[in-house]
């Protein structure tokens, strides 16, 4: 089992820190920015210090999957020395010596230029003298992963760098304890609650630092951290906007303060300067909140400027595929994959594509990809997951979810895919505890509240089953197979509540109904009962529909049927004619009765035209 | 009960249960070190033994308790042993500082007990019976350390560790550790703390005055405590202050534990059997429960074991009856989801175990019964209908009957038009009854089907409901056979008190039968408490004789009274029989016998039946009471009962209240206060149709009465037939018959007496078919009034028909009825050409001076007035002038009383004042 500790971010901006103060190179970054910005030159790309930030996401907050980690690439698509880029460099390396690559010798002491924009990095002078063995001493155990040994080297230290690494070693190692005991713990009702000791402590600590100004935006990122984890949500979020706000890079702290954004008002309510790395977390954010529009038109304003930003891509990938534009998705992760082809992240939403596309070679070569590179991650397991269930071995299949879900229990999507496993297995009890645990880790997730009203759907609990569809319908007010769902609930058997189903299918048809359900239900249902005008209204609609989209099928028999006597019954023989002549071109029982039709009316029409002449003798 | 759970078996180690065990090796010491016991006598020895067995047992919270409370019960049990025994428990804890010492602890453990094993034979050692409730504890104990983990044996370290630091540190330590727990306002919470420790300490104190009453409250343990809530109850001390004591100690728990792990949850079986009890107390109490501390308690529940579904239930149950639909609704849903049924549900056990489906026709079930607490009929109509369906398609025959008794409830207590729209939906219900049977039709259908099903099924505590249903459907609905042709179309179409009472006896006489065998009942958690109290009476008296002589003496014998072995719902059950017959005794006509049913309901069944019920007891003693007492001696005992519920919600005291004030207003002549109140009444009920229609009615039939009182007949004829017509619509017989007396009243008062006729006739017929006795005598005098206005010829008349209904009104009607007949006797006389009052005056003086006392009690002013006025006549007409000053000065004050009310108004005003503030 993978462990969820991992390196943490604010190091790495700890480490370009170090090079802010001896090189400058963090002024030469912002300056060059300035430069980039007058200069309008679009092959610039910042690049961004916080790359390990999905695995420390992870580690700060264990609990919260439910938000997709964000991406641990470079914002920049530059080209990368492979010379310099090798395993043993540490992540850490790799961020400065490419800022070293880039800015090398040529850097300005000057402050930056972007006024109240862009905020500078913070200078530490003591900085200078902090640097000490002691530190450097504690820097290597915590990179050996002692993070206690670390701290206990730097009990005496006084520099802010020191003080941060101090209090962050102190955290991760009450982080690794309680990942530990959580699992030696386990009760027979399930976990009991463990938690990080070290909250109470770290958080008398960073608060006294805080009072007396003596905080950097580590400290205060740090002290963010452990305020969420201690419930105090309001103040945990001003101290993550002060963080961001005085270092803009940590975008471990962006992605914390975005996970405390659960509404939009929360959202506006944030005063944050106005820095560039605000639209990336905007754009996260509106995903987050289920906005995808904003969100895409967010990130696709940010790749204008990140042009080869793989980060950006998959993001709007991800927002399309919750517009649900599959053609989009897939070329944009096959373009992804070329370019990064070792990439596993975001790459169950890929899966997921080509499972709804059916794409069985596709996704088997992707599931054999990932599995390579690293098989213990919750998306490889999900993706070999979604393979087995594509193939129709469902008991595999919830294996591999089961085994995702080990590695990360708020795997969110693997629950709601568990679920689906279990529904195609008839083990409805199974499923409807899978789906569930989705709604609880997440409330919001329609696919779960969409699959709940579906299995009890399937056990003739219609009625109840109603509460589900109509939490999720209110989730996805837009999605027209939820409203489907619905009406066909109502429509059943047991319930006949046809009146419903007909608004349901009413709004199904307005939401961009692709499967063409809603109209001829409507259609029929308002034939049924007996409202022939709205019927005939519904066919013509789906008539005109199926037309225009060259669709053929039993509908447009059924349609073509209807209108035909509907118009003849309401004397518009004209019509009635053109409907029939239609139907001629069909074989089957139709055609007859259309010709029988067509005789009846010229009959009619015969013996009116008749009569008339009848009455009135020329 | 812990079976349905994933690993039921499991079985964690705690601190608590290593102090218990080493509690066991000095009650059971090792023959070994032949060190003699501690223990002076063989009843401090048992004492520690029963201790321990109730220690093992008691559900009477979530959490274990710290060694600091451990302790302080060793001690109160006990003398100078118990001092002995916790000295050496807390040194035998703190010693425990290497992985080795829990090693030889539990080793050492398995010596104590006995069985088949090698020493068995050995003389003179106390063993423990492997098999016994101690000897199974030490068994799972050491069985558990064995299967520990090394982590888990250094966790426990750590874990004993705190457990012993804790019960040194005070209290102001871990509060400080407390404060940053919550927000900035760790000062608040301080003070918060203050304040539950204050309460929790007065409370003390509290208990410490009381000592005459209940002296042991201090020194016996917790469980104990609940022992005297039923007692107390019984004695009607307040509830609240108890339950008060009792959730803000477990809160107190919450407090003073901090995150760190130290607090540990009990067995899992002592956690299902608190819940449990705590269901039945909520269910009990209704919205009078507390609220946010249960919650509170839950919460802590589910972070400790979040496995544990039935917090869920417990939520929705906590919610229910605090009238929030939305969260009991998402906690229902989430319970079934979670546990598809299959947990914790009283009727669950009795079927097969190991279904895979699911039982998921129980949560329709519930929501069903939800549906129906909230007032929603279709909703609840349509959810039950699913039940029924889903129950059938999974052979689930308990839950089906149990759903057809529900759909039974739903139907008879809510009225529905029209079942077809509704019931016609599912076809179950359609196809077996067909459309044309009426809805009354339908239900009774329903109740015999239910009553048979569970019959079969020897669910005797649902047909024991299912008997009071009948009986309850019996007394208001005339039987008529479902087919309307053959022989037996000329049966009488009445109704059948015998029947009634037939069902009613049945209903009880199945309640004592269950008591004897109890077995499906009383199960794990609730059996168990009640077997722990049954244990620990004799053992808490004979030390507390031993302990504190003097204030024990007086209360020794309640020691010895045996709890009730009967399940709580069983006494619950035959608690509103008795409810029931004093409803029906009420519409039958007999005072006596409904005051005496409702006064054992209340006096018997206080502590066992629901606060609703108890409350309906007091209501119609308070009725009986305004009705043959006048409204001062009502109004006294309305203030008892007021403050008694005041916590309920949708209050029947509260519409009682009104109820009174628009009575006495309208006899007072104060008609607009009477028209006020009466739209309050008005404003309580549902705005559902079909919800609470008896309520509405009453509110219509009183808009009415206002209405006639203030000579508006047009408008009060108009609200008659309205009233008339709703009645009609959804079945309700007995206010229909009530209703056309009201009309023949309304034509009395008009002046227009021989369209009234017609009417009263009626009135009377129906109140034949329903053989309600007491409102029939009502009709005869209203009818026998009738005669009388239309004038003297048919005086003759008017006083047979009088004197046929005089036995049955002087026996069982209250004052205003007895009055009014009275009166009509001297009327009648007055008015008969052929009556002169020289002959005998008194037969016409006493009725009018009997008629006159009554109604100056019943504050009658009017009827009073026209009673003295016709009293100075005659005494004019007899020549006795001072006599006829007398009443005439009487006849003024009554007459100047009702036109100024206002001088009464002071009265009237002070219980509205205080309603207002509702």
């Amino acid at each position: 089992m993978r462990c969820t500790i991992a390196q943490p971010t604010p190091l790495n901006s700890i480490e370009t820190r170090e090079h802010d103060i001896h090189n400058q190179r963090g002024r030469a970054r912002v300056q060059s920015l300035a430069d980039y910005k007058k200069r309008g030159n679009r092959r610039w790309f910042p690049k961004r210090p916080a790359e390990a930030s999905s695995e420390s996401r992870s580690t700060s907050s264990p609990t919260d999957a439910s938000t997709p980690p964000p991406d641990a690439e470079q914002l920049v698509g530059i080209e990368q020395d492979p010379a310099k880029f090798t395993p043993s460099h540490t992540r850490f390396q790799r961020g400065s010596s490419s800022i070293r690559r880039r800015f090398g010798p040529s850097d300005l002491p000057s402050t930056p230029l972007g006024g109240a924009l862009y905020v500078a990095t913070p200078v530490h002078e003591e900085d200078d003298c902090a640097d000490s063995d002691f530190y450097l001493l504690a820097k290597a155990y915590f990179d050996c992963k002692e993070y206690r040994r670390a701290a206990h080297v730097l009990r005496d230290q006084t520099g802010k760098k020191a003080f941060f690494l101090r209090c962050y070693a102190l955290y991760l190692a009450g982080e690794k304890r309680k990942e530990e005991e959580s699992i030696e713990l386990e009760g027979p009702l399930g976990k009991s609650d463990a938690v990080n000791r070290e909250l109470t402590s770290l958080e008398n600590e960073l608060s006294k630092q805080r009072k007396n100004e003596t905080i950097d935006p580590f400290g205060l990122y740090l002290y963010g951290i452990v305020l969420r984890e201690r419930g105090r949500e309001d103040l945990a979020r001003t101290v993550l906007v002060e963080s961001v706000n005085k270092y803009p890079w940590n975008w471990s702290a962006w992605s914390e303060l975005q996970s405390l954004c659960s509404t939009i008002d929360i959202l506006n309510g944030l005063s944050l300067k106005n820095h560039w790395m605000k639209d990336f977390f905007l754009g996260s954010a509106y995903q987050e909140l289920r906005m995808h529009n904003d969100s895409l038109s967010k990130y696709e304003y940010l790749q204008g400027i990140f042009r080869f930003s793989n980060h950006i891509q998959a993001q709007i990938a991800k927002a399309q595929y919750s517009l649900r534009e599959f053609e989009e998705v897939e070329v944009i992760f096959e373009e992804l994959l070329r370019n990064d082809p070792y990439r596993v992240e975001d790459m169950d939403m890929y899966s997921n594509v080509l499972y709804a596309k059916e794409v069985f070679p596709a996704l088997s070569y992707l599931a054999h990809r990932v599995f390579m590179t690293d098989k213990y991650r919750p998306e490889s397991c999900c993706i070999i997951g979604n393979y087995y269930s594509l193939k129709g071995q469902h008991e595999k299949s919830v294996m591999y979810f089961r085994r995702a879900l080990k590695l990360n229990k708020n795997y969110l999507s693997a629950w709601t895919l568990m679920g689906h496993e279990y529904v195609e297995m008839k083990n409805t009890p199974a499923a409807v505890d899978a789906y569930r645990r989705a709604v609880d880790i997440n409330p919001c997730d329609y696919r779960a509240w969409y699959g709940l009203g579906q299995a009890y759907e399937m056990m003739c609990m219609p009625y109840y089953a109603l509460y589900y569809f109509r939490k999720s319908v209110y989730l996805q007010p837009n999605d027209s197979r939820l409203w489907i769902a619905m009406a066909q609930c109502y429509e059943t058997e047991q319930l006949r509540m046809l009146e419903d189903a007909i608004k349901c299918y009413k709004r199904a048809a307005n939401c961009n109904d692709r499967e063409a359900i809603a109209l001829p239900r409507l259609a029929k249902l308002h034939g049924e009962l007996g409202s022939f005008e709205e019927a005939a209204y519904y066919y013509k609609k789906d008539l005109e529909r199926m037309e225009a989209e060259e669709r053929e099928g039993p509908n447009i028999l059924e349609a073509l049927m209807f209108l035909a006597t509907y118009c003849k019954s309401q004397k518009k023989f004209e019509e009635a004619e053109v409907y029939c002549t239609r139907l001629l071109d069909y074989k089957g029982p139709e055609k007859e009765k259309a010709k029988s039709l067509l005789r009846g009316m010229i009959a009619a029409q015969s013996g009116l035209s008749s009569t008339e002449a009848e009455h009135f003798p020329p | 009960m812990a079976g349905n759970l994933k690993s039921g078996g499991a079985y964690a180690l705690t601190p608590h249960k290593v102090a218990l065990c080493a509690l066991m090796q000095i009650y059971v010491p090792p023959a070994e070190n032949a060190a003699p016991t501690p223990f002076s006598s063989v009843s401090e020895h048992n004492g520690l033994g029963l201790f321990l067995l109730s220690l093992t047992k008691s559900c009477d919270s979530v959490l274990e308790p710290n060694l600091d409370k451990l302790i302080n019960q060793l001690m109160e049990i006990g003398g100078l042993v118990n001092q002995w025994i916790s000295q050496h428990l807390t040194c035998r804890l703190s010693a425990l500082s290497t992985p080795d010492d829990l090693f030889n602890l539990f080793s050492g453990l398995q010596s104590v007990l006995g069985g088949n094993g090698a020493r068995s034979g050995l003389d003179d050692s106390i063993l423990l019976d492997p098999n016994s409730q101690l000897g199974i504890f030490v068994r799972r104990c050491v069985l558990a350390f064995n299967q520990l983990s090394f982590e888990g044996v250094c966790h426990l370290l750590t874990n004993i560790g705190t457990y012993c630091k804790k019960s040194h540190a005070s209290c102001s330590t871990y509060q400080s550790r407390q404060d940053d727990d919550f927000d900035n306002a760790s000062e608040e919470l301080m003070s918060f703390e203050h304040l539950l420790f204050g309460k929790v300490s007065e409370n003390l104190a509290a208990e410490t005055k009381a000592w005459d009453g209940f002296v042991f409250h201090l020194h016996a343990p917790r469980s104990l405590f609940r022992l005297i809530e039923g007692s107390k109850a019984l004695s009607g001390l307040d509830h609240d202050k108890e339950k008060g004591f009792d959730v803000s100690s477990s809160t107190d728990g919450l407090g003073t534990d901090d995150y760190s792990g130290s607090f540990f949850l009990r067995t899992n079986w002592q956690v299902q059997g608190y819940l449990r009890e705590q269901a039945d107390l909520i269910e009990k109490h209704g919205s009078s429960y507390p609220f946010n501390a249960f919650e509170s308690v839950l919460n802590q529940l589910k972070n400790l074991a979040p496995e544990l579904h039935r917090v869920h239930y417990l939520r929705y149950l906590n919610s229910l009856y605090h009238d929030d639909y939305l969260a009991s609704s998402e906690n229902l849903l989430r319970y079934f989801d979670y546990s598809a049924g299959a947990e914790g549900i009283d009727i669950a056990l009795s079927s097969f175990p190991g279904m895979s489906f699911g039982r998921y026709e129980i949560a329709l079930l519930c929501l069903g019964k939800m549906h129906c607490h909230f007032g929603h009929p279709k909703q609840a109509l349509e959810v039950l209908s699913e039940a029924v369906q889903v129950s059938q398609q999974h052979n689930d025959d308990t839950c089906l009957s149990y759903t057809l008794a529900a759909i039974c409830n739903l139907l008879s207590e809510i009225g529905i038009l029209s079942a077809s729209g509704m019931i016609g939906s599912s076809t179950m219900l359609a196809t077996t009854f067909g459309s044309s049977l009426s809805i009354q039709q339908q239900l009774l259908v329903l109740l015999t089907r239910s009553l048979k099903r569970a019959e079969s099924l020897k669910l005797t505590r649902l047909v024991a409901a299912n008997h009071l249903a009948m009986a309850k459907f019996d007394l208001t609905h005339v039987k008529r056979p479902l087919l309307s042709f053959g022989p037996k179309s000329s049966s009488k179409l009445k109704t059948c008190p015998s029947n009634v009472l037939k069902e009613l006896r049945l209903s009880s006489y199945l309640l004592s039968e269950f008591g004897s065998d109890g077995a499906p009942l009383t199960i794990d958690g609730a059996f168990s408490t009640t077997w722990l109290k049954n244990l620990k009476k004799p053992m808490a008296s004979s030390i507390f004789l031993h302990e504190n002589e003097p204030g024990s003496r007086n209360n020794t014998f309640q020691f010895g009274a045996q709890p009730s072995p009967i399940h709580g719902s069983v006494l619950h059950l035959a608690g509103s029989s008795y409810l029931l017959r004093a409803t029906a005794w009420e519409l039958y006509g007999s005072a006596p016998l409904a005051r005496m049913n409702a006064l054992v309901n209340v006096t018997c069944f206080a502590d066992a039946s629901s606060a609703a019920d108890v409350e309906l007891g007091y209501v119609k003693l308070i009725q009986s009471l305004a009705i043959f007492k006048g409204y001062t001696e009502a109004f006294n005992a309305l203030k008892v009962a007021e403050d008694k519920f005041i916590s309920i919600s949708k209050s029947r005291i509260q519409i009682l209240k009104l109820q009174l004030l628009h009575d006495r207003a309208l006899h007072q002549g104060n008609l607009k206060l009477a028209q006020r109140v009466c739209d309050e009444l008005g404003v309580l009920a549902s705005s559902v149709t079909g919800v609470d229609m008896e309520l509405k009615a009453e509110a219509c039939l009183r808009h009415a009465r206002t209405l006639l009182s203030a000579h508006q007949y047009g408008q009060a004829a108009a609200v008659a037939r309205s009233l008339f017509f709703m009645c009609h619509k959804f079945n309700l017989q007995v206010e229909n018959a009530t209703t056309l007396l009201l009309f023949a009243e309304i034509h009395k008062r008009s002046g227009s007496v021989v369209l009234g006729l017609p009417y009263a006739l009626a009135s009377l017929s129906f109140c034949q078919s329903f053989n309600l006795d007491l409102l029939e005598a009502t009709a005869t005098l209203t009818l026998a009034e009738l005669w009388l206005s239309l004038g003297s010829d048919h005086a003759k008349r008017a006083l047979t028909l009088v004197n046929r209904a005089l036995p049955i009104i002087l026996g069982h009607g209250g004052l205003e009825l007895c009055s009014r007949a009275y009166m009509a006797v001297a009327k009648c006389y007055l008015s008969d050409p052929s009556f002169s009052v020289y002959d005998d005056p008194e037969i016409v003086l006493d009725p009018l001076r009997q008629a006159s006392e009554e109604l100056e009690v019943l504050e009658f002013h009017e009827l009073a007035a026209e009673a003295f006025y016709l009293m100075a006549m005659v005494f004019n007409k007899l020549g006795r002038l001072e006599e006829r000053d007398e009443a005439a000065a009487s006849f003024k004050k009554q007459v100047s009383s009702l036109e100024n009310p206002h001088e009464e108004d002071l009265i009237s005003a002070r219980p509205r004042k205080k309603f207002r503030s509702f």
